[in-house]
């Protein structure tokens, strides 16, 4: 059983932690606490319910019960389970790409550049019929023919998703072989992602390097507030946004793409505690997605009097401009009636740059050092908070203890916003936290660049492969999910590893229950990939946690000071 | 003295009373993740059997086990008085298997030694009534019913 020590590491959420407690506010991690202890064959990815006959288990300590009704053993129930997340996370990816391209495809805006969206549009077709999309070479080829080689390469959307859905049916089948499904699917959500990414740009325009702020000071007690939870599909935001310019209502968001260009919507706060905001006063309205979007904001909205409105229903929207002035008004409307209502912004907020891509950074320059020594590896920081873990504690840890080994770290969607509340993300304090290597390198990179650089973490990969001389697998790069919990994280861990990028993810994976599943992610997957997915299962603190990528660089190792956590 | 009670009717069948004895009483690791590849397997003392009940041992008034146990390996507490095995003087006769009348006490798999269910005696709560999702284990105190009757 894991009870937590603290809950957060964010000054501004610990605040509003004691007034929920006050007021007898239940959060995330109240309903954590009531949720312990888990359940451990879940956990350790030991059940299935995928009939009617279950739920069943594989008992990992009675001599019965090892077998489910149909016979599935534990290393079928644990492939199975992972199998379930990426495929979960792969539809997520795959409905923000098709609610998009929907927009665009009906004219409910105009894209900057039409013929790369129609471009765009046509890969996405390609990929969803046979998967002869353009956007499979944007991969590096090497990287294509190893997919191809191994049988992973995605052959369209349909065909693909349907037949891995079918492995969670029965069937015989080996271990390595629904492993490899589940490789095949998370390529999908990679590729999902790049469209979306390139139809982003051809419908608004080039994401350019913003200033922005972050954590809930960024709220304001004078105007109208209109917060996006979640995901929701560009149009939409941009509409609103547009709309509420006019009136001089703001937008912000949680959880959501901080930029779409012209627009920036200041990040408030991080998953964890997303209910927090509404505990300010100062939010009128939310516009909330479905994607990230924990149902219980609708009892804290009700408490604070904040308006709900989803973005999407059953229903179609209709005129999307109608309902983004709608939207608006009735924020504005809402601020009136919530007058009396008390406001209390903490004054914490950070300064933080974000939205690098290839055409603001010299990746060349990047691989040079990589390649001459200069920084002793790459790291790539991605995922959002778990509530089993302090919250932000171990991504800024981790951050902090690699830049000071002259480790770059770029970083990813939430995990950048996490980060950026502890100023990581702001370039007048890249000095602070950086080695010499690395903050001569960061000064190369340009004026602006933040000990962290916020890219999305496909397309910095995809780019750094075309300036290395050797695959990727041949260098000191990992990629790290220190607090995941969202299935679409356990995709991005899959293709990333696929990508030759070794993973370490936490918490840790539900294949636990399978030795052999667990041994195939680090061994089956090198020998394929030349990268492993790393699942540990020691409970150890932030610093020994970056202390796994560090001792395979052979920097100084991290000691915790705590004997035992020491693998 | 303080008995485990089961509610049938609470008791949904989980196994997660099975699972988190066998992690915290009888795996070298103490831990579930490392406890469920540990080998040799772990014997948890607790039992969910058929239709979703929950066995552990009853620590009888008059245990039968107490009484046919031939070199005193099985004893009661004298101020708790919950019965248990004092493993090192065991000679796997299996006498106490044999007379347990709820099938409680079993053969280890691995070592010439009983096992069962000693209520967490030397914890401060039994791990089963902790983890039951939904209270159908509980603790309480046991009714003298020579007493009632």
């Amino acid at each position: 059983m894991e009870f937590i020590q603290r809950k957060t590491a964010d000054r501004a959420v610990s605040h509003f932690l004691l007034k929920a407690a006050d007021q007898e506010i239940t959060l995330t991690w109240d309903r954590f606490e009531s949720q312990l202890p888990e359940c451990g064959f879940c956990e350790s990815g030991l059940s299935c319910r995928d009939c009617l006959q279950g739920p069943c288990i594989s008992h990992p300590f009675r001599d019965q019960s090892k077998l489910g009704v149909c016979g599935k053993d534990k290393d079928t129930l644990a492939v199975q389970t992972l199998m379930r997340l990426v495929l979960k996370g792969t539809m997520s990816c795959l409905d923000q790409l098709n609610d998009f391209a929907d927009s665009v495809k009906t004219g409910e805006i105009e894209p900057a550049d039409k013929d790369r969206a129609e471009q765009t549009l046509k890969a996405i077709q390609n990929l969803l019929e046979n998967g002869d999309s353009e956007v499979v070479k944007e991969f590096p080829t090497v990287l294509v023919d190893n997919w191809k080689t191994t049988g992973i390469l995605p052959q369209g959307i349909a065909r693909d998703i349907f037949k891995a859905s079918q492995r969670l049916e029965g069937g015989i089948c080996e271990m390595d072989e629904t492993l490899l499904w589940t490789f095949k699917t998370s390529l999908l959500g990679c590729m999902a992602d790049r469209l979306q990414r390139n139809l982003k740009t051809a419908v608004f325009g080039n994401t350019v390097v913003s200033e922005l702020e972050v954590n809930l000071g960024v709220l304001q007690k004078d105007v109208p507030t209109i917060l996006f939870y979640g995901y929701i599909s560009p149009v939409i935001k941009q509409k609103i946004a547009a709309a509420a310019q006019e009136k001089n209502v703001s937008v912000m968001g949680v959880c959501t793409d901080p930029l779409l260009p012209p627009y920036r919507f200041y990040p408030v706060t991080t998953a964890a505690s997303q209910e927090i905001p509404l505990m300010t006063g100062a939010v009128d309205l939310i516009v909330t997605g479905h994607q990230f979007v924990n149902p219980s904001l609708a009892d804290v909205a009700k408490d604070w009097k904040v308006a709900l409105a989803p973005a999407d229903g059953l229903e179609e929207k209709g005129d999307l401009d109608a309902f983004a002035r709608q939207i608006v008004e009735q924020a504005a409307n809402t601020f009136e009636i919530r007058q009396n209502i008390p406001k209390d912004v903490p004054m914490v907020k950070e300064a933080a740059v974000m939205g690098f891509s290839a055409a603001d950074v010299d990746v060349k320059k990047i691989a040079a050092a990589l390649e001459s020594g200069k920084i002793k590896g790459i790291a790539i920081l991605a995922g959002s908070n778990n509530v089993k873990y302090t919250q932000d504690e171990t991504l800024a840890t981790v951050a902090k203890e690699f830049l000071s080994n002259d480790i770059l770290c770029i970083s990813d969607g939430e995990a950048s916003v996490s980060l950026a509340k502890y100023r990581l993300l702001d370039p007048t304090r890249q000095k602070k936290n950086c080695s010499e290597g690395l903050a001569d390198l960061l000064v190369s990179l340009g004026d602006n660049v933040p000990a962290v650089i916020d890219w999305s973490m496909t397309d910095f990969l995809i780019v750094l492969s075309g300036a290395v001389k050797k695959s990727l697998s041949d260098y000191p790069i990992c990629a790290y999910f220190p607090e995941a919990s969202r299935t679409v994280e356990v995709t991005k861990a899959m293709w990333t590893v696929a990508m030759g990028v070794s993973t370490y993810f936490w918490p840790c994976l539900p294949v636990t229950g399978s030795p052999k599943t667990q041994a195939a992610l680090t061994g089956f997957c090198k020998q394929r990939f030349g990268a492993s997915l790393h699942v540990i299962t020691q409970k150890i603190d932030a610093r020994t946690k970056a202390g796994y990528f560090l001792k395979t660089i052979e920097a100084p190792a991290v000691l915790s000071g705590k004997e035992w956590e020491q693998s | 003295m303080q008995v485990i009670k089961v509610d049938p009717n609470k008791c949904t069948g989980c196994h997660q009373c099975e699972l988190w004895c066998g992690t915290e009483i009888a795996s070298v690791a103490k831990e579930l993740y490392p406890a469920i590849n540990e080998e040799p397997q772990p014997v948890a003392r607790v039992y969910v059997e058929g239709k979703k009940l929950a066995l552990q041992c009853r620590h009888c008034v008059e245990a039968p086990c107490l009484d046919a146990c031939p070199n005193g390996t099985m004893r009661r507490d004298p101020k708790t008085e919950l019965v248990y095995v004092h493993e090192p003087t065991c000679i796997a006769c299996w006498m106490c298997v044999m007379v347990c009348p709820f099938g409680i006490i079993n053969p280890s798999p691995t070592y010439k030694v009983a096992i069962k269910c000693d209520r967490c005696r030397n914890m401060g709560y039994p791990i089963c009534a902790e983890v039951c999702p939904t209270d159908a284990i509980t603790v309480e105190e046991r009714k003298d019913y020579r007493k009632v009757f």
